[in-house]
């Protein structure tokens, strides 16, 4: 969320100085302060292979955070985010192992992820249901046809494929390659939203849909568009996910991994009401999430009290917000 | 703006009430919005049994100074005295308890609720039994002389029946003091007499209330007396009997304001059948709204539509659009330059040269989040010709100022936020967002709602230059003198279908109300 500087109205605003700062601003200074406190009192933190760590351990969260981002500016959501990633790398895998190459391999998962990406956005651009609902029901059903289709919980993936697992286990000038590929996705969603005519549309649909059609955007083309780099990106997030754990298990989409990508996005200032935030905000989501996280395990916090203070970092991330950026009529109806 | 200036003839002044003690007062009230004062030193009283008119442009400090009455909001500075003593509320609750209410332009009913429950709303008992919360709202009701059945969800009552719930809900709370903002911008002219009948009425039971309007003509009718703030000041304070639009508009401007026709200029020899005929629409039909509605329009002219709320004015212009579907059988045809379309999105509109300017700006009009040029420069790449994959802020900058500089869009920087300009100025902004995607067939949908004084006439000279340079355009409004000033013809929409067709000429407000009504 934009501060607004107002000229008339406006409510008195607390710390004028920090209310400046947008919601990603003040959690990046957030990030920067904890990183420095941590470095200073936990042992072992400011070295150079935990920080990559760090990094590396938040980059599928990351890439995951980058589609469903792009999706709530865009005032959708995509709950079947982590089924995509889960399913379409199972039955991928499952054909690798009955001598599919690993190229096809890829090719196959990217299809299948594609795929439910396009009937997600059918159900929700032409049969107008709301996508929380079309996407909740596509994770149930991708999770019971990819059971039932692989009836393991765990696929292994093939030890020896190498070039199958470089994005996820590989490394290059001693920096691990997921911290690439996070970085890469990154920086194309960026230049997509910030620098395309269509990353306009994405935010002018999730400011206002209607004024989006009455300006004479397509909103059905775009619903369909981004469901699919949701499924695009939840795929690529599936690569590097075999290549860090060796496996890919169906069980994840029962866990709690789409609250998190939810949380790194709502963390970092993409507002759930659309057109607000950015790539950035994504980013220094996942920083903060990461740094927590790393802090935590050098401090051996139990991952009960770990869950609690993601619960409260998200809670007060919002109420800061609220507190600092008050949108009450007095700002809504500005202009009047 | 309103319809209410044909209603002149109910006008009537009562001289104001004897120099008692005011119920209320302000003297001296500033408040300050981060350095900048929306009001300053604004003093203001009211008396019982009177109707206080506030009137001025837009950001003059109107809502500003009510919200401080109905403690939304405290003063800076200055004092505030109900009935001679000192007061300083911290909520609009706190005000409530002092007979203070305000009526809010979007009602603050909750839809799903009774109206009986919407009365009680607020001061309900630990537990309530519908018949009893029924009988009492019932008789609160009759005292009023409203017909509403208390038991109906708000959501199912008319924006006239609404108001009414909520005035009996302010009774129901024993408002000595009433503030209506905008009370009468969704009501139909008869509602609007209906509902100045109930003015009068509260005004005899005693009740002070505090009227602010867009519609002069109104203020002019109802009140007592009328305040007019200018820039957050207080310009003059005075007896309504001694004013006259004119007036009024001059104290809110600053300066003299005339009223240009430009239709009646044109010449006898310069008729629309010497132009190309644009678009045609044969028997549109679309469910009750819309029924066999015929018109043409040709290059070159302005042609207003009048009608009232529900007359299916908007509704065929959002149909030509592409933003609503007529009937698939049945529903009649439209051609634009002799070729039958039928379009399913806005889209294929905009492509085809035809763009609405709606009259909701708020709802579907622009992109709070985005800057001014990012506004403009959306709808521009929204367009087959303007689109281009990637972004240029050249091209964003170059139609940024030429649309600011063309529209004298008063925004300081190009890149404002343009939730933080006047309602005048945002409507440029919407404005300039169509015709940046160069259209042929330009409509417009209440031009000048929400707008202040200063800038119709300039969005008016607007339209009329669009007219010139060729393009066909449709002016809808429900404001009279509006469509008398820039159309060339003037259809007049009633219940789905166009009643009667006036040249600029010969059109006067009572013909044209005439064929809305009758």
């Amino acid at each position: 969320m934009t501060t607004v500087t107002t000229s008339k109205g406006g409510a008195p605003v607390p710390f004028r100085g920090l209310s400046r700062l947008s919601q990603e601003q003040m959690v990046g200074i957030m990030v920067l302060v904890l990183l420095i406190v941590f470095s200073l009192a936990l042992p072992g933190f400011a070295t150079l292979s935990n920080l990559l760590g760090l990094v590396r351990s938040i980059s599928i969260l990351g890439i995951l955070g980058l589609g469903m981002g792009l999706i709530v500016i865009s005032r959708g959501i995509d709950l079947s985010e982590v089924a995509i990633m889960a399913g379409s790398w199972c039955v991928a895998l499952i054909a690798n192992r009955h001598g599919v190459p690993a190229l096809w391999t890829a090719v196959l998962a990217l299809a299948i992820a594609l795929v439910i990406g396009a009937i997600n956005g059918l159900a929700v651009a032409f049969m107008e249901v709301p996508a929380l609902f079309v996407t909740l029901a596509t994770t149930f059903v991708v999770y019971g046809v990819a059971y039932w289709i692989a009836p393991v919980y765990v696929v292994y993936a093939p030890q020896g494929e190498a070039a199958l697992l470089f994005a996820g286990r590989g490394a290059l000038f001693g920096i691990p390659m997921p911290i690439f590929v996070f970085a890469a996705a990154a920086l194309l969603v960026y230049a997509f939203l910030s620098r395309t005519s269509i990353g306009r549309f994405i935010y002018a649909q999730g400011d206002n849909p209607e004024a989006a059609r009455f300006s004479g955007i397509a909103l059905r083309p775009m619903i369909m568009l981004e469901h699919s780099l949701v499924a695009a990106l939840a795929w690529l997030a599936g690569l590097v996910w075999i290549g860090q754990t060796g496996s890919m298990q169906m069980t994840i989409v029962q866990g709690t991994q789409i609250f998190d990508v939810i949380l790194v996005v709502v963390l970092g200032g993409i507002s759930l009401v659309g057109g607000r935030g950015g790539v950035f905000s994504v980013v220094v989501g996942c920083a903060l999430i990461g740094t927590l996280l790393n802090a935590f395990t050098i401090m051996d916090v139990n991952s009960e009290v770990q869950n609690i203070i993601r619960g409260l970092v998200l809670l007060g991330a919002i109420i800061l917000d609220n507190w600092l950026h008050p949108r009450d009529d007095e700002t809504a109806r500005q202009g009047d | 703006m309103t319809k209410t200036s044909v209603l002149d003839h109910a006008s009537e002044h009562r001289e104001p009430a004897s120099p008692r003690e005011p119920v209320l007062s302000i003297q001296k009230g500033s408040k300050i919005y981060g350095g900048v004062h929306a009001i300053e030193g604004v003093d203001f009283d009211l008396y019982t049994g009177e109707v206080h008119a506030l009137v001025g442009e837009n950001g003059a400090g109107k809502s500003t100074l009510c919200k401080a009455i109905a403690g939304a909001i405290r003063l800076t500075s200055g004092s505030y005295c109900v009935d001679g003593g000192p007061v300083d509320f911290q909520s609009p609750r706190d005000a409530l308890t002092s007979g203070i209410c305000m009526v809010y332009q979007e009602t603050s009913l909750v839809p799903t609720m009774t109206a009986a429950q919407n009365i009680e709303l607020g001061n309900e008992k630990l537990i309530t039994r519908f018949r009893t919360l029924n009988i009492a709202a019932q008789q609160l009701l009759q005292s009023l002389n409203f017909h509403v059945d208390p038991a109906t969800p708000v959501a199912l009552l008319g924006s006239a029946k609404r108001q009414m719930v909520e005035i009996a809900r302010a009774i129901y709370n024993r408002a000595r003091i009433i503030i209506f903002d905008e009370p009468t911008a969704s009501l139909t002219p008869e509602e609007i007499l209906h509902f100045f009948n109930l003015v009068r009425d509260l005004r005899a039971r005693g009740v002070a209330i505090i009227y602010i309007s867009h519609a002069l003509e109104e203020s002019l009718q109802i009140s007592d007396r009328i305040t007019v703030l200018r820039d957050g000041k207080l310009v003059v304070t005075a007896r309504t009997a001694d004013m006259t639009r004119e007036k009024l508009v001059r104290y809110m401007v600053g300066r003299d304001i005339t009223q240009t026709y430009y239709g009646r200029h044109r010449g006898p020899d310069d008729t629309h059948h010497a132009r190309e005929k644009v678009l045609t629409v044969e028997n549109v039909t679309m469910g009750a709204m819309v029924k066999n509605m015929s018109f043409s329009v040709y290059a070159g002219e302005v042609v207003g539509i009048a009608g009232l709320i529900g007359s299916g004015r908007s509704e065929i212009a959002k149909i030509i659009f592409g933003a609503l579907k007529r009937n698939l059988i049945n529903g009649g045809m439209i051609y634009l330059r002799g070729r039958p379309i039928r379009y399913r999105v806005p889209k294929q509109a905009i492509n085809d040269g035809i763009c609405y300017i709606t009259e909701d700006r708020k709802q579907n009009g622009f992109f709070e989040t985005m800057r001014i040029d990012d506004n403009i420069y959306v709808s521009r790449l929204a367009t087959r010709r303007g689109f281009r994959l990637l972004l240029s802020r050249a091209t964003r900058s170059r139609l940024a100022n030429y649309w600011v500089e063309r529209l004298n869009i008063a925004a300081l920087q190009r890149k404002a936020r343009i939730v933080e300009l006047s309602g005048g100025n945002q409507q440029k902004v919407v404005i300039a967002k169509s015709l940046v995607q160069e259209p042929s067939i330009i409509i417009f949908d209440e031009p000048t709602r929400g707008v202040d004084v200063g800038t119709i006439p300039q969005i008016h000279a607007q339209i009329r230059k669009l007219a010139d340079e060729g393009k066909a355009v449709l002016v809808i409004s429900s404001y009279l003198p509006e469509i008398l000033a820039v159309s060339d013809r003037i259809l007049v929409a009633r219940l789905g279908r166009i009643v009667a067709e006036f040249d600029a000429a010969t059109a006067t407000e009572h013909k044209i109300m005439y064929a809305a009504i009758h």
